[in-house]
């Protein structure tokens, strides 16, 4: 399986929020890290067919996405980052209209949901109405139903958003074992999510890839160092002004930092190994500060 | 998916109180057209309801049988023996309607000798007293002459082809007319189109959202990145919205004509409308009439429905698709009152619902050199427009984009 963007471009009037993407995809998971509204999801509804774009194309194993038309949506599983379904369903019906919908004959369709309603843990609760099920649960039912026709491109879009730590963790567990032999794309602002996971990750701003490759490639590109201090508590905010924190801790009158940055920033700083919350830092800047990038 | 489809339409709490609503006003409406149907006993007192219409009913199909002049002159002789009865020239009340009781076999042929010998649009209750037995026989060439004179009164503007159509109509009616009780379908008839405009506006109103609710639940984005999203799933759609509208329509409108015949009795069917709508041009049968006025019910149902789910699946917006079906079959009257849209208004939508009024007094319209009824042309007229309509309403939503 090969996806090749070549110059995709997707503009909303004077807005671009896709610009000039040149990209090659084959098999394994990518990681597609940027804050919000870098672009990320325009990107992945474009992938999805769900959005033309402005100019540029898609082409899945040579041929473009939007001529191959439902030939190409076979292929495809798609988790939105709005995950929306039909509240008074139950995960069953849910999964069974779906699967209807991607065209999974009759006769296998019952087995198919059963084995996926065990895969993802909804057993118990698959006789529940979907309104009733909780985010992490709803979210499960996502990835079940994106899982439906055994899609060879699975693509993921910030799937463990509004989810507790322990969904998270249980939900990219699931990613990482549904992985194996397609080609999975997954966006997210939650560094943590790809960490582990992705083979190579895109860092995307304002709508262009910043840098892209595995994550020793993403550290080694940075031009600064990471370095970690302990500083007493009245001068962080001396240091939050001057440098790029990317880790606080607080200690007995001290705080301990995490700093990127290309000098020495006190005398008894010590030079560590950067990790990916460090390059998201590095090249997401003053944003990486969001609420949501925190973790 | 067609059943899913119709299951989500189903599981919204608000489509189950509309069917419930529905419901009720089935209930309302076949009470009130049941009490329409009323019998006056010996003792003059009035009854509505089973017993009543199985009375009445007893009462006129003792005269049933073909309107010869014999049959006029004896229900003439009926009628004068009846007047002069004691109960009749009674100043009380009571004794009048035991008096009236006698004359129910009768009513409704007196009505149609009252018509015949009263000028076009006019109703002369009086006009019996000056009819004599020799010129009761002659009803039918009285229509048509009344009508030519009406016609030639300047009252009303009409061509000479109009004129000469509703001559020929009127001659072309089969006389004499069998006469049976026939109370059952005269008051369906008068009351089916308020309950088939109140039966399009539920429909409309559960089909509103087949198509928004996609974009109201954020489940857009799965169903068109779904392998059928874009074809079978939209076909699917579109087929439940018809196969909605289609199965209430007919069950209700089935259920509202089993409820009223099965109280009130199914005799008449194949007697000639002009027993009820003198006037008409139509030279139908009750039965003939009621399937007109369904069958333009149930375009206009769908036409309604379809324009609906078009607005869902432009605006992805159900509060504008409920709306839709309200102004097509609503405002449009309401504006033919105050606007002056000298013809045009007969062809609007709601005309659909309004086919017992075309039977009743028929608007005309000329196609090259034919004329013919309005209701005759808007009909199948608006079928073809509705089939029009389902391929755009499926290419509409084939190429939503989801931003």
């Amino acid at each position: 399986m090969k996806l090749e963007l070549d110059g995709l471009t997707k503009e909303f009037g004077d807005f671009t929020a896709v610009n000039h993407i040149n990209l090659t995809m084959t098999n394994g998971v990518y990681g597609l890290l940027g804050v919000n509204g870098a672009g990320k999801t325009t990107l992945m509804r474009m992938l999805c067919t769900l959005l033309k774009p402005t100019s540029g194309t898609i082409c899945c194993n040579g041929k473009d996405i939007f001529s191959m038309d439902s030939e190409y949506r076979k292929l495809l599983g798609y988790l939105p980052q709005d995950f929306g379904f039909y509240p008074e369903f139950t995960v069953e019906d849910y999964l069974l209209y779906i699967a209807a919908l991607k065209g999974i004959r009759p006769v296998v369709v019952k087995k198919r949901v059963k084995e996926l309603i065990a895969k993802v843990g909804l057993s118990k609760v698959a006789h529940k109405k979907m309104k009733k099920l909780s985010g992490g649960m709803k979210r499960r039912a996502g990835i079940a139903q994106a899982m439906l026709n055994n899609p060879k491109i699975l693509i993921l879009d910030e799937p463990t958003a509004g989810l507790d730590p322990n969904e998270r963790i249980r939900f990219r567990n699931l990613i990482s074992e549904l992985s194996e032999d397609r080609l999975v794309l997954l966006s997210t602002h939650i560094v943590s999510d790809i960490e582990y996971i992705a083979n190579e990750i895109w860092l995307m701003k304002d709508g262009e890839i910043l840098h892209k490759g595995s994550i020793d490639e993403l550290i080694n590109s940075m031009t600064e160092t990471v370095w970690e201090c302990l500083v007493p508590k009245n001068r962080v905010s001396d240091f939050m002004e001057k440098y790029k924190i990317s880790n606080m801790k607080s200690e007995i009158n001290q705080v301990m930092l995490r700093i990127i940055s290309h000098e020495k920033p006190v005398e008894n700083a010590m030079r560590v190994e950067a990790s990916l919350e460090d390059v998201f830092l590095y090249y997401f800047g003053e944003k990486a500060g969001d609420e949501n990038a925190a973790l | 998916m067609l059943r899913y489809e119709i299951k989500k339409v189903f599981s919204k709490s608000k489509n189950r109180i509309a069917v419930i609503v529905l419901f009720v006003i089935l209930a309302i409406t076949s009470i009130l057209t049941i009490n329409r149907v009323e019998y006056v006993d010996e003792n003059g007192n009035s009854s509505v309801g089973i017993s009543a219409a199985r009375d009445l009913r007893e009462a006129k199909n003792q005269w049933a049988g073909y309107l010869t002049a014999d049959t006029l002159s004896k229900v003439l002789e009926e009628n004068r023996t009846i007047n002069s009865s004691k109960e009749a020239l009674s100043d009380d009340i009571t004794e009048q309607n035991k008096a009236y009781a006698k004359k129910q076999g009768i009513a409704g042929i007196m009505d149609v000798i009252i018509y015949a010998f009263s000028d076009y649009r006019d109703y002369n209750y009086y006009v019996t007293d000056q009819i004599s037995d020799d010129e009761v026989g002659t009803i039918y060439e009285r229509r048509i002459s009344t009508l030519k004179n009406w016609l030639e009164s300047g009252e009303e503007r009409f061509t000479q082809a109009e004129k000469d159509f509703m001559i020929q109509k009127y001659k072309e009616l089969k006389t004499p007319f069998y006469y049976e009780y026939m109370d059952g379908w005269a008051a369906l008839l008068q009351n089916i189109s308020t309950f088939i405009l109140m039966l399009a506006l539920v429909i409309g109103f559960l089909v509103s959202g087949i198509f928004s609710d996609e974009f109201q639940t954020k489940a857009d984005s799965i169903f068109f990145s779904a392998r059928f999203g874009r074809s079978k799933g939209i076909s699917a759609k579109v087929g439940a919205g018809f196969c909605i509208a289609t199965g209430f329509y007919l069950m209700f409108v089935f259920l509202y004509t089993f409820i009223v015949l099965f109280i009130l009795g199914a005799d008449g069917a194949n007697c000639p409308i002009q027993l009820d709508l003198w006037r008409s041009v139509y030279n139908i049968t009750f039965l003939q009439a009621y399937l007109f006025i369904v069958l333009g019910g149930y375009i206009g149902t769908i036409f309604a429905a379809t324009l609906g789910m078009l607005a869902s699946a432009f605006t992805h917006s159900t509060p504008t698709a409920v709306i839709v079906p309200f102004i097509v079959l609503c405002a449009f009257p309401f504006l033919s009152r105050i606007i002056t849209l000298p013809g045009l208004c007969s062809f609007f939508p709601d005309q659909l619902l309004e086919i017992y009024l075309d039977i009743k007094e028929a608007g005309l319209i000329t196609l090259g050199s034919k004329v013919t009824t309005i209701a005759t042309v808007i009909v199948p007229v608006y079928a073809v427009v509705c089939l029009i309509f389902q391929p755009i309403l499926y290419r509409v939503y084939q190429k939503v984009e989801i931003k």
